[in-house]
């Protein structure tokens, strides 16, 4: 489905000195599968994101989307945003037709299929509001209804559930994840919370810092639907084992970018 | 503030219209390539053509020279007596330089400029903090301050030489006049702006209403205070030339009109070059000193600060 | 208007004084309004100095003028003198301002030179308007404009220099063209920045107008001044400047309606910064 290979990109910073963002990067991902890319900040996660957006150039390799190279954004892929990038000034309505406004649909077939995706995300009612009059989880139902409703048949999710409180944050991932059985579709999902990627990911692609390149991938062949509730394959021994193992591993890679403990990880706290 | 070249070598497209000179600070990795076309593109060093394009001072000279051969080849065109072309302006500015009446004329008019801003500064200050501190007395001389800030003072002229007569003192007055707004709104701000957790800290460790003035509110109010004195500043050049172009023939701004009088357009133009540097020149010294004396409060200074706190 | 800080707490202890809480529950405005007329005629009664004459002459005399035709005229010419310089001074800022804050090349080549023009004192280039547009109207037009253009073109460069990104790349994800993040996004964002060089811009434009009329003494209510001042005649002078400020108030507060309608998404604690 997305095909990347050989992906490279850096940049200078405003010291001069050369940073690579991502180093060869080759990344295959299936069609219908939910993929989290976890890794600590500043790995490349949401530039190997917005790559596959189409947002940013990059220095050497390729991506396709279904075997087309990527060269710029397209209506096969939308993105959720980490801030939620809603339009401040515009009603709810209009913010998740936005998309659909910018693709050409007509001002009827436009209220209408926004309307429907404001219900799919349950908001109906919340229409008429400004993005400034909701909750941090209910203007990332906005986003999500948005990217939905250009009808993707990729979905880039950058770190959606990064900006809000933990309890929101949960109830947000069981509501994706309904959403997801429901309409299946390919997802790319960034995150730097392990519990998140192995609840929600079919695969995680772990990523090391500096530079920026997928360290593993790590399969989670937990069975689906997923839950939290008693009896959900989050309490279970497996679940509890690869967040473990990933923790592990980015303990490591903290230890790699901090000379003065990397002889004794077991200090090495958060 | 501006990116430079090499963080985006070999883009062929242009800008992307809104991306912000100045890297948003809560991304990690700054932005780079800004064209709608995605895909790979070959990492090359910028080349020395490329930094020279992206620096300012081309670019500012460009528009100089556009304006000065513009200025130049229509006053050959049109020019007549009184529309004197850009070389003949310079000639005449230099020429002036060394003439006595202009330096007498700057002496004049500083004079005038000096006292009314001290003036100003001396009032104003105190004004603004006092009403910044005591909300009841601001509520009170807060409509009388909007309608201040929208009075056109150049109309009070005419008042000032009937009471005090066309010497040093109208002109004086009046640059205290313009310049005392701006320092007293600017004054009342920062007072106001002071984080109350501060106060509250002072107080928890036992700070009197004099610590708190002098330890807490003073400086905290000291950045506004300092625009304040600026921006007085430039409205004090401006007053100072005002008073001297409508009705006291004095100074800087009566050289303006006595040229123009003798028709000597090259001198009236370069009467009105020398105003503008010494405003110019007076604004750089009043924002590098804000600016040495209040460097904690801004870590990334923005050459271009929105005119929004100025009202 | 003011948040509730721990400045207002405190002298709230003092309000305890009945006068003090009784000044507190009145409306600040027309009170003071007031107070400072009495103060006025109190003044120009007692000081009875020709330069202060009291509140109820100038009102006189403001009646007589009016009646004569004299103000009404007057202010027509001045509110079109207004009227025109200000369009200009809007379109050329909005135009030159964006291309500013979109375009780098055009902030290099502009910027430094519209910030020394926005410094500078404005009325120097009345006597270049005068020798190149002869004195009439187009000059003090052109003045208006020289004291109004500059800071619509530095608030809107900021405003559209300072579009949150973010948004911009989600327009970009979306597949907008340039022309659409212009219009749907960038614009947008910047209009509260754009208003508030716009309120400014218009309150500048009301001083240019006074003043290019007084130095070009042509026609409208700074000519008005200006003769008044040669007459010795303050009650005039005074009368004038009162139409002055009424127009001056009357112009920012419709820049201000609009504002309020442009800007109603913007939330509150943003305002306040303002």
């Amino acid at each position: 489905m997305i095909t990347i290979q050989g992906l490279s990109k850096s940049f200078t910073t405003r010291s001069g000195e050369r940073v690579d963002a991502l180093r060869d990067v080759s990344l295959d991902v299936r069609e219908n599968e939910f993929l989290t890319v976890l890794g600590p900040s500043g790995c490349g996660k949401t530039t190997l994101l917005r790559a596959i957006a189409g947002l940013v150039p990059w220095d050497d390799g390729d991506i396709a989307v279904d075997g087309a190279p990527v060269r710029g954004p397209g209506p096969d892929r939308s993105m959720v945003f980490q801030n939620f990038a809603l339009l401040p000034w515009a009603t709810v309505l209009d913010n998740v037709a936005f998309g659909l406004r910018m693709r050409g649909v007509g001002r009827a077939e436009r209220v209408e299929r926004a309307r429907s995706f404001i219900a799919t995300v349950g908001l109906e009612g919340c229409e008429a509001k400004l993005p400034g009059e909701l909750s941090g989880g209910m203007q990332q139902r906005v986003g999500i209804a948005r990217a939905l409703a250009v009808r993707p048949r990729v979905l880039l999710m950058d770190e959606p559930f990064g900006a809000v409180d933990e309890q929101t944050r949960r109830l947000l991932q069981e509501e994706l994840l309904a959403l997801w059985e429901e309409h299946r579709m390919t997802v790319v999902f960034i995150t730097h919370s392990m519990e998140e990627a192995v609840l929600l990911g079919d695969r995680v692609a772990l990523m090391s810092a500096r530079p920026g390149r997928i360290a593993e991938i790590v399969p989670v062949r937990l069975p689906r639907p997923r839950s939290r509730d008693a009896g959900g394959v989050a309490r279970s021994g497996e679940y509890a084992e690869i967040t473990a193992y990933l923790w592990e591993r980015l303990r490591d890679m903290h230890a790699e970018h901090r000379p003065d403990r990397a002889h004794r990880p077991d200090k090495v706290a958060s | 503030m501006f990116r430079n070249a090499s963080t985006r070598p070999n883009t062929t497209t242009p800008r992307s219209a809104t991306t912000p000179r100045r890297a948003p600070t809560h991304r990690k990795e700054r932005r780079s390539g800004h064209g709608t076309q995605a895909g790979p593109r070959p990492a090359r060093p910028a080349g020395p053509l490329r930094r020279f394009l992206d620096m300012n001072l081309p670019y500012q000279l460009l528009t100089f020279a556009v304006f000065a051969t513009g200025w130049e080849l229509y006053a050959r065109a049109r020019g007549g007596l009184l529309l004197p072309g850009f070389t003949e302006t310079v000639r005449a500015t230099a020429g002036l330089l060394g003439e006595a009446e202009l330096w007498r004329a700057l002496y004049v008019s500083n004079q005038a400029l000096v006292l009314g801003f001290a003036l100003a500064v001396v009032v104003g200050v105190p004004l603004g903090i006092a009403l910044g501190r005591f909300p009841l007395l601001e509520r009170y001389a807060d409509v009388h301050l909007n309608i201040l800030l929208v009075t056109p003072m150049a109309a009070l002229i005419p008042l000032l030489v009937m009471s005090v007569g066309v010497g040093t003192a109208s002109r004086v007055v009046l640059v205290a006049l313009f310049a005392v707004v701006m320092v007293i709104v600017n004054s009342r701000a920062g007072v106001r702006q002071v984080d109350p957790a501060l106060i509250e800290m002072a107080r928890s460790f036992g700070a009197g209403e004099r610590t708190v003035w002098a330890r807490i509110l003073l400086p905290a109010a000291l950045p506004a205070v300092m625009t304040g004195v600026r921006l007085g500043l430039g409205r004090a050049v401006t007053g100072m030339v005002l008073v001297e172009l409508l009705m006291v023939s004095d100074g800087l701004g009566g050289l303006i009109l006595t040229y123009r009088g003798l028709l000597k357009a090259p001198q009236l133009y370069g009467t009105i070059a020398v105003i503008l540097a010494e405003a110019l020149l007076l604004g750089a010294v009043a924002h590098w000193a804000e600016r040495r004396l209040t460097r904690w409060t801004r870590p990334n200074t923005s050459r271009t600060r929105p005119a929004r706190s100025q009202r | 208007m003011t948040a509730p800080t721990s400045v207002e707490r405190r002298s709230a202890g003092s309000s305890r004084r009945p006068t003090a809480a009784r000044l507190r529950s009145l409306p600040a405005a027309p009170v003071s309004l007031a107070a400072g007329a009495v103060v006025w005629e109190a003044v120009g009664r007692t000081a009875d100095a020709s330069a202060v004459p009291p509140l109820s002459t100038v009102l006189d005399r403001l009646v007589a003028a009016t009646r004569q035709g004299t103000i009404v005229s007057s202010l027509a010419d001045s509110l079109v003198n207004l009227a025109l310089g200000f369009v200009i001074s809007l379109a050329a800022g909005l135009l030159v301002g964006t291309a500013m804050g979109r375009w780098r090349r055009v902030d290099a080549a502009l910027g430094v030179y519209v910030h020394a023009l926005l410094a500078a004192p404005s009325l120097v280039f009345a006597p270049v308007f005068f020798s190149l547009l002869g004195a009439g109207r187009a000059s003090i037009v052109a003045v208006v404009v020289t004291y109004a253009v500059f800071v619509v073109v530095v608030n809107t460069a900021a405003g559209v220099r300072s579009v949150p990104p973010h948004l911009v790349e989600m327009a970009r994800s979306y597949g907008a063209s340039e022309w659409r993040v212009l219009v749907r996004v960038a614009l947008p964002a910047a209009a509260p920045l754009i208003m508030a060089g716009v309120r400014l811009g218009v309150g500048r434009a009301v001083t240019g107008m006074v003043n290019g009329e007084m130095f070009i003494s042509v026609v409208g209510l700074g000519r008005l001044v200006t003769e008044a001042g040669g007459r010795f005649d303050s009650a005039g002078v005074l009368a004038v400047l009162l139409v002055v400020i009424a127009v001056a108030l009357a112009a920012i507060a419709l820049v201000q309606a609009v504002d309020r309608r442009v800007t109603r998404w913007v939330p509150r604690t943003w305002k306040e910064e303002g």
